[in-house]
């Protein structure tokens, strides 16, 4: 549906915290505390209108498909993050936020980024799908939206999606590059699909296929005189 | 059975699906609800008792004929906006004096006006409906609640024509005076009460109403039946891009006339004068529209509506040119180069009601005629064994459906396009086998004299060249909507090439038939296409395909050369491969085996093999530049073609040279950047080479 994100200019990804020791962390879906956090970061950044149905539906099928940035001033001193590096400050954080699930207030921290996704059956194929991704302006350029999106697909990867999807507008230069780099082609323009008449690439994302090992048709030999009146194909 | 809801527990419908939830519409939320932004008017009748659009629209005569131009050139920036893919009722319906016409029956240049331009709106939304091609463009057919159907209407020409021909003679009375210098007005017949100003009001009036006259006119004459009166709309093209210069030129005495204060002073001003209307209000129609959620519409400037008008008629003018040779050849070349001018709604529309009405071309060749001929194949129209075979009924369904898509916006096109793949490779195949189950195996297709083998086997050569044709088309749009990123441009161009080859080869097949046929038939007929005996064995089109496939093998193999040597062009992902994109990418090419046994593992073998020493020993773009000589000669009447050309010596000189470089310094060189701009043609790249 609609991204909010940085121009992609120089994409440096840094996955270290800030100087002044804030601490950022990924955070699911908890529960109705966390909905207006999500819905503001939306409706500040983004065009489209969505109705509090839309929030709730997504929301409510798939918390594990909204995630919330918190940037929060960091507890644990900065020698700490150097030594075990940011994988395992991760695996803290998460699990000290986990065990808290409270919404963020003033002391924890400020929710500066959500994305908000679904997944389903969609004319065959297991679906994922990106309905919407903000990062606030000051906070853009650290990788926290590509961090969004990487966690997003990877629970969707695990859930047994084939396939994601999202649109996004074509002059959003800085969307277009992260999914670019995640492995998104542009599957189809859609003319003036946006209330502001802007058209959209609609992006997918094709996982491998497990079973995709030898090329079907190198078992089937070369049959190129024609023959193929029991082929597959007929 | 009531159950309390705890705190963030909802009640959940079945069937509330995620549409459900899009379409509804919090109230007040000025994002969704288009009531909420409101001109605090909450009727027209409210609006009119305020005294928003008064009639007259001055009892100052000379205010009033100033109000009404402004009136006239904001709504022809409104329908111009409305062209653009807006909302009747958010433009050309915000005018109060048009949604309440009873109101202005007594001033007549105003309710003459209004009257036409309600006919005309009426027409084009009557053709681009009959069109219905127009998707993701309903908007402009959107008319719920609004007064479009007038009684009297189909006497708006006469009622104009009287209104025109007062202020006309109006306008000789008036140079007629100068001469003579006499200082008084015959009251009874001026426009206004400033004799000074007389002529300068009567000019600019006389324009405007001349335009929406002959505007008229074209679209009249453009809806009538096969193509009927296509000459008489260059005509009236003609005249309309006359009165509209006209109007620019009134500019400047009807800015020295208006009140400096009431002035806009920019650019986007909706009125030739500067000023802004009366009789406008943006919101009085805002709960026709109510369903979705409100729209942010810019009306377009007056100059901009000009410009737009401009180029509509320029673009209808290529239509009226047509000439209607039912070969469809030239047809399918014609829509190709006609959008390359990115026409709008309009224009294509009528383009499509012309191509194909009462499902025949041109409303009047029936399709299997249209494939009879493109087979060379005279005796076989109006066979009845042949129209009614039921692949050549399919193939002309196919035929007119591939019509109407070429005719749509680019993005929806491409899309209906890959989808029809399926269906023209399913037919193919189908005759293929029907071909066998009837006549066993024979590969020559001259050898034989059976008429009815030789028609199969030149109607499936056909259906299969078509199917190449969609193919190539589906695949080089990407390039125009942007589809592909650089990374992308291997795979693509190595596929066009693919593509383009089986094109030229079925082709040569069909055009070898064609001319068999001719031969057969002892004499030398009058062929309107360019593919005769003559230019046997390599015809102009079959040439031009084959520089097609010289620049997309040299920009398949450079791009690949470069991914292995200096690594560059690659784009690893955390989540799929290269072979995931090659399949979204080409998946409905794949589906419908076009071309057979292509995989790719074929595309990987290829790029593997490609070496900076090979792609410079095959030097395909120097053998473009052999080859642009004698095609310069063959397209020498036609100057599109002969732009392409240019084009395309633009492209392989660059990367020719481009090669040279990269080739001198090393592909490996680290301080090598290569880039692919699309400075010189929309499809094919140029290398870009430079050293940090």
């Amino acid at each position: 549906m609609s991204a909010a994100v940085m121009q992609a200019t120089a994409p440096v990804e840094r996955r270290d915290s800030s100087s002044g020791g804030a601490e950022i962390a990924y955070v699911s879906y908890g529960g109705e505390q966390h909905l207006p956090l999500v819905m503001s970061l939306v409706d500040a950044e983004l065009s489209e209108p969505y109705s509090i149905f839309t929030y709730r539906y997504f929301v409510y099928l798939w918390p594990q498909l909204t995630l919330l940035v918190r940037l929060s001033l960091c507890t644990l001193p900065l020698t700490l993050l150097k030594v075990c590096g940011f994988g395992i400050f991760l695996m803290v954080s998460w699990f000290v936020v986990g065990i808290r699930r409270k919404a963020f207030d003033a002391n924890d921290g400020k929710c500066v980024g959500t994305v908000v996704c679904k997944m389903g059956e969609h004319r065959g194929a297991f679906r994922g799908y990106i309905a919407m991704l903000v990062v606030l302006k000051p906070y853009r350029g650290r990788g926290i939206a590509t961090e969004l999106v990487t966690r997003a697909i990877r629970v969707m990867m695990e859930s047994g999606c084939e396939e994601v999807t999202l649109e996004a507008e074509v002059t959003n230069k800085g969307a277009l590059a992260l999914y670019g780099r995640l492995g998104f082609i542009r599957a189809k323009r859609l003319y003036r699909y946006y209330l502001n008449g802007v058209d959209a690439f609609r992006l997918k994302l094709l996982f491998p296929r497990p079973d995709l090992g030898l090329d079907p048709m190198m078992m089937l030999g070369d049959e190129r005189d024609g023959q193929h009146m029991d082929s597959p194909y007929l | 059975m009531l159950v309390d809801l705890q705190d963030g527990e909802l009640v959940h419908g079945e069937n509330f699906s995620l549409f459900a939830a899009m379409s509804a519409l919090e109230i007040m939320d000025p994002k969704m609800d288009s009531g909420i932004e409101r001109s605090g008017y909450y009727s027209i009748d409210e609006a009119i008792e305020d005294g928003i659009a008064p009639v007259p629209l001055s009892l100052d005569r000379t205010l009033d004929i100033q109000r009404t131009l402004d009136v006239i050139d904001h709504l022809f920036s409104c329908e111009a906006t409305w062209h653009k893919g807006h909302t009747l009722a958010q433009t050309v319906f915000t005018c109060i004096y048009l949604m309440k016409m009873e109101r202005i029956s007594s001033h007549a240049v105003l309710n003459s006006f209004c009257r036409i331009l309600r006919a005309t709106c009426n027409s084009v939304i009557s053709v681009v409906s009959t069109a219905r091609t127009h998707e993701e463009e309903d908007l402009f057919t959107m008319s719920f609640g609004l007064p479009l159907n007038g009684e009297g209407d189909d006497k708006c020409l006469s009622v104009l024509n009287s209104v025109e021909e007062t202020i006309s003679r109006q306008l000789r009375a008036c140079k007629s005076q100068a001469l003579s210098k006499k200082k008084t007005l015959e009251e009874f017949e001026s426009l206004q009460d400033n004799p000074e100003l007389e002529e300068g009001y009567c000019r600019a009036l006389l324009c405007r109403l001349r335009f929406r006259k002959h505007f008229h006119h074209v679209v009249t004459c453009m809806r009538k039946p096969q193509g009927r009166g296509l000459d008489l709309a260059r005509k009236h093209v003609t005249s309309c891009l006359a009165e509209l210069s006209s109007m620019l030129k009134s500019q400047e005495f009807l800015k020295s006339q208006s009140d400096i204060t009431s002035q806009k002073g920019d650019e986007s001003c909706t009125t030739a004068s500067g000023c802004r209307p009366i009789g406008f209000d943006v919101s009085l129609n805002s709960r026709l529209l109510s369903p979705a959620p409100p729209r942010a519409v810019q009306i377009l400037a007056w100059s901009d509506a000009i410009r737009y008008f401009e180029k509509l008629l320029h673009d209808l003018d290529i239509i009226c040119a047509l000439s209607l040779d039912p070969v469809l050849e030239n047809v399918l070349h014609f829509i190709a180069q006609f959008q390359k001018s990115v026409p709008d709604l309009v224009p294509r529309a009528f383009l499509q009601t012309l191509l194909v009405q009462d499902g025949k071309l041109y409303g009047r060749d029936l399709f299997c005629d249209v494939i009879s001929r493109a087979l060379s194949l005279p005796d076989i129209i109006g066979d009845k064994e042949f129209q009614s075979n039921e692949f050549v009924v399919q193939l002309g369904q196919l035929v007119t459906n591939l019509l109407k898509i070429l005719c749509t916006n680019t993005a929806w096109q491409r899309r209906k396009l890959g989808k029809s793949l399926q269906d023209w490779s399913t037919i193919s195949i189908q005759l293929e086998l029907a071909l066998k189950r009837e006549f066993g195996e024979t590969r020559n297709v001259l050898a034989d004299e059976n008429m009815c083998m030789r028609v199969s086997k030149q109607l499936l050569v056909w259906s299969q060249e078509h199917t190449y044709w969609i193919a190539s088309r589906f695949l080089i749009l990407g390039f125009e909507l942007d589809l592909y990123s650089p990374s992308e441009y291997c795979m693509v161009y190595w596929y066009m090439h693919v593509v383009f080859i089986k094109l030229i080869e079925k082709m040569q097949l069909r055009i070898l038939a064609s001319n068999e046929n001719s031969r057969r038939k002892g004499k030398k007929k009058k062929d309107h296409s360019k593919d005769s005996v003559r230019d046997t064995p390599f015809p102009s089109s079959c040439l031009l395909l084959q520089c097609y496939v010289l620049l997309s093998e040299g920009l398949s193999m450079l791009l690949a050369a470069l991914r292995k040597e200096s690594k560059s062009f690659q784009s690893p992902s955390i989540f799929n491969t290269e072979q995931e994109r090659f399949m979204q990418h080409f998946d409905l090419l794949q589906k419908a085996q076009i071309p057979e046994c292509i995989t790719y593992y074929s595309f990987k073998e290829a790029a593997a093999q490609a070496h900076m020493a090979d792609v410079m020993k095959y030097n395909f773009f120097k053998e473009i530049q052999k080859i642009i000589p004698s095609l310069k000669g063959s397209f020498a009447s036609e100057p599109e073609k002969l732009a392409e050309l240019r084009q395309i010596e633009q492209v392989a000189e660059h990367n020719r040279i481009a090669l040279n470089i990269i080739n001198h310094v090393g592909a490996s060189d680290p301080k090598l950047r290569v880039s692919f701009e699309f400075t010189h043609h929309p499809h094919f790249a140029v290398a870009v080479v430079k050293r940090s």
